[in-house]
């Protein structure tokens, strides 16, 4: 294809990525410098570095951003092991159960988070399901303070995203060179040695991938914990997403959650460069 | 990898498989029995799992107050849904052409929307259900046709420019929605574009697109150059040859990736939520329904939930090759 077609083809994309990512981005960093309420919106005033030396002093944002690297830490591993050792088991039938199986597996990843999170909370409701089954294997009441809410919000977490590595690493199973389980089993190996010297070092990329993708995306979740987080308003579980909306729509302070979105960025880039890099030399050594 | 093949190891894995099943499901079967529950029934403290089922909850949701009785428009709407979508499902057993019938069971249902608040007052959950729609539908045309095309190009130019558009769009699509959504919300503010459709179908269709041409350019990549070169030197332009060779081939692709988009706008609650004020989104609707102190809401949002959440498992079922397809390959291929 030509120079020329090409930009033919790929102008109106191109327009719109600028216009709706590129600008926006600029403008963001124009409005973390300003001091902007929902009442001076059409007349900015400009305050220098204040928004962001305010978000380093500010308690809550520290908070928010602690609860954030846990929630990272917690679910993200729950994902990958979770992931990979159900599809093992899922690559163990075949035909129309496996077929079912699948599909009750991608529920919680297909219906739409926000529902998925109102269903998940109405299991804890006082007159919920699970909060009767807490109370009877515990004895104790269900109580909604900041520890259980957080941990539900990381319980969800686990719960509404593992389909997704589910499917990942069942559809990397299926190209698994037969061969080699051939010459494992003739050499005596067991099932655990094969999975552990054939099947993990195989789907590495994936892992790579699943791992990249889930950091990200987990870094950015923002709709199960502002539901989850209603539970009980006076024990805000926020994460630094949750924060920034916030601090936008509520004490509407538009330029200090620009500034904070705008740190977002910054700390996000600052994992993707190296990635964006392979990524580009891979690019390169295809054409 | 090889079975399992001792009996007690395969009745493991399907005691695993099963409780996995179970875990997936408790939340869809406990709201959908609790949306089905009276107001008593549901704030009962040891939970019951038989009880009279009542469609209360739902006929509140929906409809604000019921057409007299012996009316029959009411039946009328109900089976003429129901034959649509018979004729639908069924339609490669039917000996018309397809397409035809796709086209017009989604002209029938487009009518029978318009035409039920005519004969019912339906509550403020039908507008939004509407409103869904319509940004569904805009976002999806606009995002896959621009897509397309994007996508068609960065599979067949080897210049600098595919390369860093490509890089480009990746690091866009790990970035918070938030980066984008708040000057959305200040040029919105600024052009009196807040709360309207078009402001929330462009937004959704910008914020989605690197996602859309990675995953449309990975189909095109599979489709041969041969096919077009052909068609090229046969005297047709690279547009008409795009068209009308390399779209039907790569349809399958592209479907997936509209399924896709379907998915991403359908569920968007950020975005809505930032940028409009009256004209919500189901997402943004529904979770109307739970922030408020009254407990009588809870059996409503159950109902709202179960009622939002259906026509997205009959999009599912209609298209699940094309689902499972699209989550493989956008993996395989990063």
């Amino acid at each position: 294809m030509k120079r020329n077609a090409f930009f033919a083809f790929a102008s109106p994309s191109i327009v719109i990525m600028f216009a709706l990512m590129v600008l926006p981005l600029l403008m963001a960093v124009f409005l973390s410098f300003q001091y902007m309420t929902f009442r001076n919106i059409t007349s900015p005033e400009f305050v220098g570095l204040r928004n962001f030396i305010e978000i380093f002093e500010d308690q809550r944002f520290w908070r928010s951003f602690e609860f954030t690297a846990l929630y990272i830490a917690i679910v993200v591993p729950s994902w990958v092991v979770i992931g990979f050792v159900v599809a093992l088991f899922l690559d163990q039938v075949s035909g129309l159960v496996r077929g079912v199986y699948l599909s009750i597996f991608l529920l919680p990843f297909i219906i739409v988070p926000i529902i998925g999170t109102i269903m998940f909370k109405q299991l804890w409701e006082p007159s919920g399901l699970l909060t009767w089954l807490y109370q009877q294997i515990t004895g104790a009441r269900f109580r909604v303070n900041e520890t259980s809410v957080k941990t539900l919000i990381i319980v969800f977490g686990i719960w509404y995203v593992t389909p997704f590595t589910i499917v990942v690493y069942f559809a990397g199973f299926q190209t698994l060179p037969v061969e080699m389980f051939e010459a494992a089993s003739i050499d005596g190996a067991t099932r655990m040695q094969k999975i552990r010297h054939i099947v993990i070092p195989y789907v590495s990329s994936l892992t790579i991938f699943i791992l990249l993708f889930s950091i990200m995306d987990s870094y950015r979740v923002f709709d199960s914990v502002f539901v989850l987080s209603e539970l009980n308003p006076q024990f805000k579980a926020d994460t630094v997403m949750t924060y920034t909306f916030l601090t936008a729509m509520q004490v509407q302070r538009l330029g200090k959650a620009n500034a904070m979105a705008i740190i977002t960025v910054i700390g996000i880039m600052v994992v993707l460069v190296p990635f964006l890099y392979l990524m580009y030399k891979e690019q390169i050594e295809e054409r | 990898m090889d079975r399992i093949t001792s009996r007690p190891g395969r009745v493991l894995v399907h005691i695993v498989l099963a409780l996995f099943a179970v875990y997936s499901l408790v939340p869809f079967f406990w709201t959908t029995l609790q949306s089905f529950k009276t107001f008593k029934d549901a704030f009962s403290r040891a939970p019951i799992l038989i009880f009279q089922p009542t469609w209360q909850n739902y006929q509140e949701v929906w409809i604000r107050s019921l057409p007299d009785a012996g009316s029959s428009a009411g039946y009328i709407i109900l089976i003429a849904a129901a034959v649509i979508t018979c004729l639908m499902l069924f339609a490669r057993y039917i000996p018309v052409n397809p397409a035809w019938i796709y086209i017009g069971g989604l002209i029938g249902y487009g009518v029978l929307l318009w035409a039920i608040p005519q004969q019912v007052y339906m509550a403020k959950y039908y507008n939004y259900f509407i409103n869904t729609i319509v940004v569904t539908v805009f976002t999806i045309i606009t995002s896959i046709s621009i897509g397309c095309l994007a996508g068609y190009a960065l599979a067949r130019y080897a210049g600098m420019a595919a390369v860093v558009i490509l890089i480009a769009a990746l690091a866009f699509r790990a970035l918070p929605r938030l980066a984008f959504v708040l000057p959305y919300f200040w040029i919105g503010s600024l052009t009196n574009l807040l709360d309207t459709q078009i402001l929330v179908i462009v937004a959704l269709v910008a914020v989605n697109q690197p996602f859309t041409i990675w995953m449309l350019r990975s189909f095109f990549m599979e489709v041969p150059r041969d096919l077009e070169e052909s068609a090229m030197v046969d005297g047709a332009n690279r547009l008409t040859s795009f068209l009308n060779v390399i779209v039907p081939v790569a349809w399958p692709g592209i479907i997936s990736t509209a399924l896709f988009t379907l998915l991403l706008a359908y569920n968007e609650f950020l975005l809505v939520r930032v940028l409009t004020q009256t004209n919500w989104t189901l997402p943004v609707a529904i979770s109307r329904y739970t922030g408020a102190e009254d407990p009588a809401q809870l059996t409503l949002a159950a109902a709202a939930s179960v009622s939002a959440t259906i026509p997205i498992i009959v999009v599912i079922l209609f298209f699940q090759k094309h689902l499972v397809k699209g989550l493989a390959a956008g993996a395989v291929k990063g």
